[in-house]
């Protein structure tokens, strides 16, 4: 039997993952916005589960939401990557460092 | 049973594919290994009985944003060498951090702070449930006005992206519809009186 | 009595004025001094009127025309209150006004700002009647501003000349210390009374008297005798006195026509009613009369010397209003008010009849003031000559002439007065005498006897002046010839002044001379036997003898006199040590401030220091911007943890 407790704590596995993803990469912006779409998931899966076991459908109503704004701001992150590539020609992490105070 | 075992082997290829992408060097092999993730996630969900947003997940998600982040991947032509030197010295805090997530997290859950029981199982849904049905009564009543407004973040999103990246082809030829409109007859004919018979004006 | 009628007497020449002063190019010379005219002569005649109406037995006016606002349960109103006091004012100033604006149309006949003029001297009558018709303080104070920006205006009326500018800036600030113990003055009136009528503070005399007025550092000081004196201080500003009488030798930049009105007639007599005015609260104060006396009689014998060593007739006229001012405030002192009313109607008429004289010779000697270039006018302007004669025997107090009537009863009411400076001031009010004498005198004789000491300049340019300036002359002659006679009587001893001035029955000096009192002839052959007629007849007699007799005698005296004389010459010195060491403290002062508190206090402490601090902040939080994307996830991810855990771990 599938436990709402299975569920999060798959959840919490997936955004402990996607937070050590950011932490230890350095070298790729592409794997940044990657991760974030991982965090995202584990976000849903939350929803997921809650609005199954609750008996809720509001759950599944916001991540429809969720998907929309991982959408768009995928699309978006992934113009500027684009356009920032254009530029600079790397996307190394560590050289985009224009915004230093 | 069946369901147990689905569940656990599909949980065990989501968190791999999950330490897949972020381990992974070449850049492709990572946007596959996350687009696996959506997959058994999907699966996952329909062993949830949310079977709607499993086909969402796999349609917009994996259907669009991934190639889309895939498209970019292969656009961007990276040399994968240089990625090679990619492992930070901040690993080990990173892993740490990621165990103390985690352990926080199931901390929350199991000591039922939640306010529900996380132990129990889930209510039987009755027969005729249909969980599109359901999704599409509330989207359609009390989620209306906030779907308008995800549909107008996607239109600025798409009006955004294209105003970044749009680079107008140079040494284009390109009428300029306002000043052919702004023209005036004077601009173009002179009538010029004319003696009759002989003689340039 | 009509309160329409009544408003119109301030109200036309405010509306001429205003009509002379904005559209003076669209109505002409003639139309400016016509309209002025007219409404001044509108407001004499209704003046008049009013005062007739009063003798008749009208009980006169004390009401509300016009509710301004009102402050903290504060009344500001417009209002009048005609009484025999005010009705007196009233027709003084609006027939002198009426007098100089006719005269003006021949001294300023070759002036480019002739339409401003008029516009100046019909505003200038406005102000002056709207201060003696108040019967509330914001009014009187209102009128009291309003003449003295009026005489700024006036003073620097030829404004491109860098003395006259000089004179009406001192005017104006040596007016404003006065004004400002006025303001203390109405201020303590207000904190008793609670309100800014007369009615309620002469009602509530003998209370406010009873009050100490806690003043931190003190043992606390009389309420009654605070406020009076800060009432006293605006009138020193405002008429003259010692120390705040330094103004008044240098408003005489200003053009004849507004010395005689202003700085002889009215303004200068704002001080004087206003005291009268106030005599309900002066009343209770014996230390307030005491002070006044002292200051009147200082000024009264202190500034007649100045008249002596002057050279420039219309300075020694001025030097004569500050005595004569001098001596009005003596009066004051002694409780003696109504004397002091009767003193000021009389002065008004001879003093300005001196000023438009001696402005008639400055005209005829093509505008040449000094002294000792004339002499022996006499057979070539008649009539100024006889009618300055009168104006002069009645500044001396020759009997029978009307400055005779009030001096003489002055000094019989100081000499009756038992309060303390009395005899001080009796002493100064009767050597007074002969020094008013000696220098009306002496300036007669230089500018009218003797030989002509017109130089060639003059000579060619010499002209006799027209009747629009003779004319004056003659009306103003007139009263200064018999209106002592006719009015003393019933003015001083008669009751005239009814319930507009109060006196306590123990101070009452008049009533002890009215006792004596056998009649205006009888008065003034009884004089004939006493010291002051003995004191001007020397008087004059000095005056012949070092002007016309003996004029050599004059310099050697002047010789001997040497240090006596340069203190004259120096005005005591008030000049030197008002530029000298207040102006120049005062200008020190701005200068450390400004150096001090602006510049380094308020620039550069708190507006360059404060941007300066917080720049210097920025540049280091900067460095927290490490443009670092990695960074930037890195913390937000240890704040997530941290806030994980506490959520976990609260208790």
């Amino acid at each position: 039997m599938i436990t709402l407790g299975h569920m999060l704590t798959l959840s919490a596995v997936l955004f402990a993952l996607s937070v050590a993803g950011i932490f230890i990469n350095r070298k790729n912006v592409l794997l940044l916005l990657m991760c974030i779409e991982l965090l995202l998931l584990s976000a849903n899966f939350n929803f997921v589960a809650f609005a199954r076991f609750l008996g809720q459908v509001d759950g599944q109503v916001f991540v429809f939401f969720i998907l929309t704004v991982a959408a768009a701001e995928s699309a978006i992150g992934l113009a500027i990557l684009v356009v920032l590539f254009r530029e600079r020609r790397s996307i190394h992490v560590e050289d985009l460092d224009t915004l230093r105070g | 049973m069946l369901v147990s075992i689905l569940f656990y082997s599909f949980a065990t290829i989501l968190v791999a594919s999950g330490v897949g992408v972020i381990t992974t060097r070449n850049p492709v092999y990572a946007a596959l290994s996350l687009v696996l993730c959506f997959f058994t996630s999907a699966v996952l969900w329909m062993l949830i009985e949310a079977e709607f947003l499993a086909i969402v997940l796999v349609l917009v998600y994996v259907g669009a944003v991934m190639v889309l982040f895939l498209f970019v991947v292969m656009m961007l032509d990276i040399n994968v060498e240089e990625i090679r030197r990619g492992f930070t010295r901040y690993a080990w805090l990173g892993w740490i951090v990621t165990a103390t997530v985690i352990a926080e997290i199931v901390g929350v859950i199991v000591q039922r702070r939640l306010g529900v029981d996380v132990t129990r199982g889930a209510a039987p849904l009755p027969a005729n449930y249909s969980n599109a049905t359901e999704l599409g009564t509330a989207l359609f009543t009390r989620y209306a006005y906030a779907i308008e407004i995800a549909a107008v973040l996607l239109l600025v999103a798409i009006i955004a992206a294209i105003a970044l990246t749009l680079r107008p082809r140079l040494g284009l030829k390109v009428q300029d519809v306002s000043a052919q409109v702004a023209v005036r007859a004077a601009d173009r004919l002179t009538m010029v009186k004319m003696k009759p018979g002989g003689g340039a004006p | 009595m009509n309160p329409h009628l009544l408003l119109a007497i301030p109200m036309l020449p405010l509306g001429a004025a205003i009509l002379a002063g904005l559209c003076g190019k669209l109505i002409g010379r003639a139309g400016a001094a016509a309209v002025t005219i007219l409404a001044v002569a509108a407001s004499c005649v209704l003046s008049v009127q009013v005062l007739y109406a009063l003798l008749r037995g009208s009980p006169g006016f004390d009401g509300t025309v016009y509710t301004w606002l009102i402050s903290d349960d504060v009344p500001m109103r417009v209002g009048f209150l005609i009484d025999r006091l005010s009705a007196l004012m009233m027709t003084v100033v609006t027939f002198v006004s009426l007098c100089v604006h006719v005269y003006t149309i021949g001294y300023m006949h070759d002036d480019a700002g002739y339409q401003r003029f008029f516009a100046y001297i019909s505003l200038f009558t406005f102000a002056m009647l709207m201060l003696v018709m108040a019967n509330n303080f914001l009014q009187l104070f209102f009128g009291w501003e309003a003449v003295g920006v009026v005489s700024y205006l006036l003073i620097g009326f030829w404004y491109t000349r860098p003395s006259a500018i000089f004179a009406n800036f001192k005017a104006f600030l040596v007016n404003r210390v006065g004004d400002f113990g006025f303001l203390l003055g109405i201020a303590g009136v207000l904190y008793y009374t609670g309100s800014l009528d007369y009615q309620p503070a002469f009602l509530q005399a003998p209370q406010i008297a009873g009050h100490i007025l806690h003043v931190p550092g003190t043992a606390g000081w009389p309420a009654m005798t605070a406020i009076c004196l800060c009432l006293f201080v605006g009138a020193m500003g405002k008429s003259a006195q010692v120390p705040l009488h330094v103004w008044l030798p240098d408003s005489m930049e200003g053009p004849t026509p507004i010395s005689a009105l202003i700085h002889a007639a009215t303004m200068v007599t704002a001080g004087i009613f206003m005291v009268a005015r106030m005599s309900p609260l002066f009343e209770y104060s014996e230390t307030a009369l005491s002070v006044v006396l002292v200051i009147g009689a200082t000024t009264a014998l202190f500034m007649g010397f100045l008249g002596i060593v002057n050279n420039d007739i219309k300075r020694v006229v001025a030097y004569s209003t500050l005595s004569q001012l001098g001596y009005m405030t003596v009066a004051l002192g002694a409780s003696a008010y109504s004397v002091a009313i009767f003193h000021l109607m009389t002065h008004a008429f001879f003093k300005a009849l001196l000023f438009l004289a001696a402005g008639a010779v400055i005209i005829a000697m093509h505008h040449e003031q000094d002294m000792r270039k004339m002499g022996g006018l006499r057979k070539r302007m008649p009539v100024t000559y006889w009618t300055c004669l009168i104006g002069a025997l009645a500044l001396i107090g020759m009997p029978f002439f009307s400055g005779f009537y009030s001096k003489d009863t002055l000094i019989e009411a100081v000499h009756a007065s038992h309060r303390a400076g009395s005899y001080y001031a009796y002493l100064c009010v009767t050597a007074g005498v002969f020094v008013t004498a000696f220098y009306t005198f002496r300036m007669f004789f230089m500018t009218f006897h003797g030989e002509s000491r017109l130089d060639h300049h003059a000579e060619e340019h010499f002209h006799d002046v027209g009747w629009s300036m003779k004319a004056p002359l003659v009306a103003l002659a007139i009263p200064s010839l018999l209106i002592g006679y006719y009015t003393i009587g019933p003015e001083l001893f008669g009751g005239f002044f009814g319930s507009s001035i109060r006196v306590l029955p123990a101070h009452d000096v008049v009533a002890e001379i009215g006792e004596e009192y056998r009649g205006a002839a009888n008065f003034a052959e009884h004089s004939l036997l006493q010291l002051p007629f003995w004191l001007a007849v020397a008087g004059v007699l000095s005056a012949w003898y070092f002007v016309l007799r003996r004029p050599d005698r004059a310099a050697v005296l002047r010789e001997k006199a040497g240090w006596l004389y340069r203190v004259l010459v120096n005005k005591y010195y008030f000049d030197w040590f008002n530029e000298n060491v207040l102006a120049r403290a005062g200008r020190a002062l701005g200068l450390a401030l400004w150096r001090g508190g602006d510049q380094a206090v308020i620039d550069g402490v708190l507006v360059n220091g404060s941007v300066g601090a917080l720049g210097w902040f920025a540049g280091r939080a900067r460095w927290i911007q490490s443009g670092f994307l990695y960074s930037y996830a890195f913390w937000m991810i240890v704040g997530l943890v941290l806030l994980l855990g506490w959520f976990l771990f609260r208790v």
